[in-house]
């Protein structure tokens, strides 16, 4: 792992994880770093990570639900926040601006 | 019609709790069950899940789950694929049906409990979901290996194992009985969902599956990390009553997780790191062992514990030595007790591999080279019989797995050492400090009787190795042999010559004497730097010549290159006359001799 601090979600092998990866990079568009094994693709950034229902439905469709996030996502690096609005991962103790931190 | 978001109304749902009235608390939740210590009753209305997810969700999602694990399942049941998957990872396969379908099966029992005796309701109803979880992949692992059954009978052992008394079933039950059962709670919570799962479960169903991918076993693939979306979120239960305990009772915090890391590692060490570094073919290897777990587990885990404020487990350097040393002994030991397991391990060690492996970890040559090139001399010699055990390895008393750590010394060399505890007159032996602490803090909890103590005991007959394979449960269509049929060796096949094969010499007893039942006792013993201790039973009245004579058969032209010099017996740190009896000079029952050539003794004890 090269980031510090990394924290986001490891994507399972799916038809969509190309779909979800763009979303993510449109919602966190600096500092993000990708890692594909193959079976899954980690997908992360330090200390702060979110990605939001508009981004997803943008590109997988209109009326996509968050909770549909859990059947691509195998696992996950940090802590994780869940709304039907936006998944955030994050580390409390992370080095980041308070501004992204949700706490 | 639009639908209310979730978080407009889930706080309706999620907490039902009520003031009971018709029954007391503490009997509706009693402490042994619930659990709760030094966390306030009250307290546990601040608990709240992290990962939400109401009911109608979860069964949507699931079944979606269920149709994708099922519809690659059913595409791929008319094709090939199966006769065409390597045999080494074939292996990788039986290991994980034999060893977690129904430890899957106690996780939902665990979760069961969570969900009756668990003290918030968010949490009682993410337990609820859980066990649902659990009960998915109990079934999904059994159904997937089961389409083999008559293809392959080991597959046969994803239901059977646990209902055996396989060597490596005793040490994985053990385990999950402590782990999922025998605490409260606030322990299990803390142990399955936190430290296992948020930690360790990722490497053996995430990690895993991209060598399983790459080795184009695609069903698998797909079905373990289609299991794991689920841990993802259950696991969440842990972070929560984590952060209870850390505000209320750190210290039992820091305790329960550093006994659960370190002896969740260790059954690891042996069930996932001879499948990512032995038997996944070499080309499709994605990463070694070593570094999925400083992936998974320093690089990820770690990192989210010190962010509930926990620290580094007082084991940490032992922990990290042993990441170059722990799976790889292992390997060695089920591969040479290859008939005790329900799978072929893959030896792994053709010249190609031990290239790679000496690349991964730059101490193997020197440790684990010399053992392996006495068995490849065997097996290049036609002489299987030295590649086959006949007596059993000494067994750690907390996590039941062989006492065959490499531990490094002063001088630089790496040696298996003992780590004995005498408690009520009865010396109980471990593989390292750790194993001791744990068992010595919960001794009243890790109490399983090993395999060695119940041969000892005389509950396995008859007393001999093929009555301790019966006591496996191991038939001979379903023991295990080597993977390729040896093919390996050949590699090695230019060293083959009169001085290749290092056969035992002839004054290492061609076959062992059965000491006399009456005055025998049994020791623990270790020859030179073979990489394991073993179960050695010998006479009161034996010489030491004689004692040292019983302790080479085991080792001395299996492991061991045969030497033409005399043997010394050490006890206690000395060196013992040869003409000394063993009842002259002390050695008790389950005490630990070490012996070795006499011009190399002094190098390991």
């Amino acid at each position: 792992m090269i980031v510090e601090d990394a924290v986001g979600p490891i994507l399972r092998m799916c038809d969509e994880v190309e779909s979800v990866i763009r979303a993510i990079q449109d919602d966190n568009p600096a500092d993000l770093e990708i890692v594909d094994r193959g079976a899954y693709v980690r997908v992360q950034r330090r200390g702060f990570l979110r990605v939001t229902r508009g981004s997803l439905e943008r590109h997988l469709g209109a009326g996509f639900q968050m909770s549909r996030f859990q059947s691509i996502m195998s696992a996950f690096a940090g802590r994780i926040r869940t709304s039907s609005d936006e998944i955030v991962w994050y580390l409390q103790s992370a080095s980041i601006s308070s501004k992204e931190n949700p706490r | 019609m639009a639908l209310m978001k979730r978080e407009e109304w889930e706080d309706l749902v999620r907490d039902v709790d009520w003031t009971l009235s018709y029954a007391d608390d503490d009997a509706v939740f009693p402490e042994w069950q619930s659990g709760t210590g030094k966390i306030p009753r009250e307290a546990w209305s601040a608990w709240e899940e992290s990962y939400k997810i109401s009911y109608p969700e979860y069964v949507s999602i699931q079944a979606e789950k269920e149709a994708a694990a099922f519809a690659v399942k059913a595409a791929l049941q008319r094709s090939t694929i199966f006769s065409s998957l390597d045999e080494g990872w074939k292996s990788c396969a039986k290991v994980h049906f034999g060893g977690v379908s129904l430890a899957e099966y106690t996780a939902f029992m665990a979760e069961a409990r969570m969900a009756r005796f668990g003290l918030a309701g968010p949490w009682r109803n993410m337990a609820v979901l859980g066990a649902l979880d659990e009960i998915r992949h109990c079934q999904l692992s059994l159904f997937f290996a089961h389409e083999f059954v008559s293809k392959d009978p080991q597959y046969d052992w994803a239901l059977k194992a646990f209902h055996t008394n396989d060597w490596a079933i005793v040490s994985a039950r053990s385990l999950f009985d402590a782990m999922m059962l025998a605490g409260n709670v606030v322990d299990t919570a803390i142990q399955l969902p936190l430290v296992f799962e948020t930690g360790f479960t990722n490497l053996q169903f995430v990690g895993l599956a991209s060598d399983a991918l790459a080795s184009g076993d695609i069903n698998f693939a797909n079905m373990i990390s289609s299991v794991q979306t689920d841990e993802a979120r259950h696991a969440q239960q842990g972070g929560p009553t984590l952060e209870l305990l850390m505000k209320h009772d750190p210290v039992r915090a820091q305790w329960i997780v550093d006994k659960m890391f370190w002896l969740s590692a260790r059954v690891f060490a042996v069930l996932t790191g001879p499948a990512m570094d032995y038997y996944t073919p070499l080309d499709h290897r994605k990463q070694s062992y070593k570094e999925f777990m400083e992936e998974w587990i320093i690089g990820q885990f770690i990192r989210t514990l010190q962010d509930h404020g926990l620290k580094k487990p007082w084991y940490w350097n032992e922990f990290i030595e042993g990441l170059d040393i722990w799976h790889h002994s292992l390997h060695l030991g089920v591969w040479f007790w290859r008939q005790t397991v329900w799978w072929k391990p893959q030896a792994g060690v053709s010249k190609a591999e031990r290239n790679w492996l000496n690349t991964k970890y730059p101490k193997w040559e020197e440790i684990y080279g010399p053992i392996w090139d006495q068995i490849i001399a065997n097996v290049n010699c036609g002489n299987m019989q030295a590649t086959l055990p006949e007596t059993l390895p000494w067994l750690c008393n907390a996590c039941h797995l062989p006492l065959c750590t490499y531990t490094s010394s002063p001088d630089g060399k790496y040696r298996v050492r003992d780590f004995p505890l005498t408690h009520n007159n009865y010396t109980y032996h471990f593989c390292s400090k750790v194993c001791r602490q744990i068992w010595w803090e919960d001794r009243d909890m890790l109490h399983v009787k090993t395999i060695g103590e119940r041969f000892l005991a005389g509950e396995i007959q008859p007393r001999d190795f093929p009555g301790v394979l019966q006591y496996m449960g191991l038939t001979p269509d379903v023991m295990g042999d080597d993977a390729y049929g040896y093919k390996w060796a050949t590699d090695y096949r230019e060293l083959l010559g009169p001085e290749s094969s290092h056969p035992r010499p002839n004054s290492i007893r061609g076959r062992e004497r059965i000491p006399s039942e009456a005055l025998s006792i049994p020791i623990n013993a270790k020859f030179g730097n073979d990489f394991v201790m073993h179960v050695v039973v010998v006479n009161t009245s034996d010489t030491m010549a004689e004692v040292a004579q019983r302790v080479a058969y085991r080792s001395v032209g299996k492991r061991v290159r045969p030497q033409d010099r005399d043997m010394v017996v050490y006890y206690e740190g000395r060196a013992v006359a040869d003409n000394e009896s063993v009842s002259q000079v002390g050695i008790g029952p389950f005490q630990q001799i070490f012996v070795d050539y006499a011009s190399d003794s002094r190098r390991g004890r």
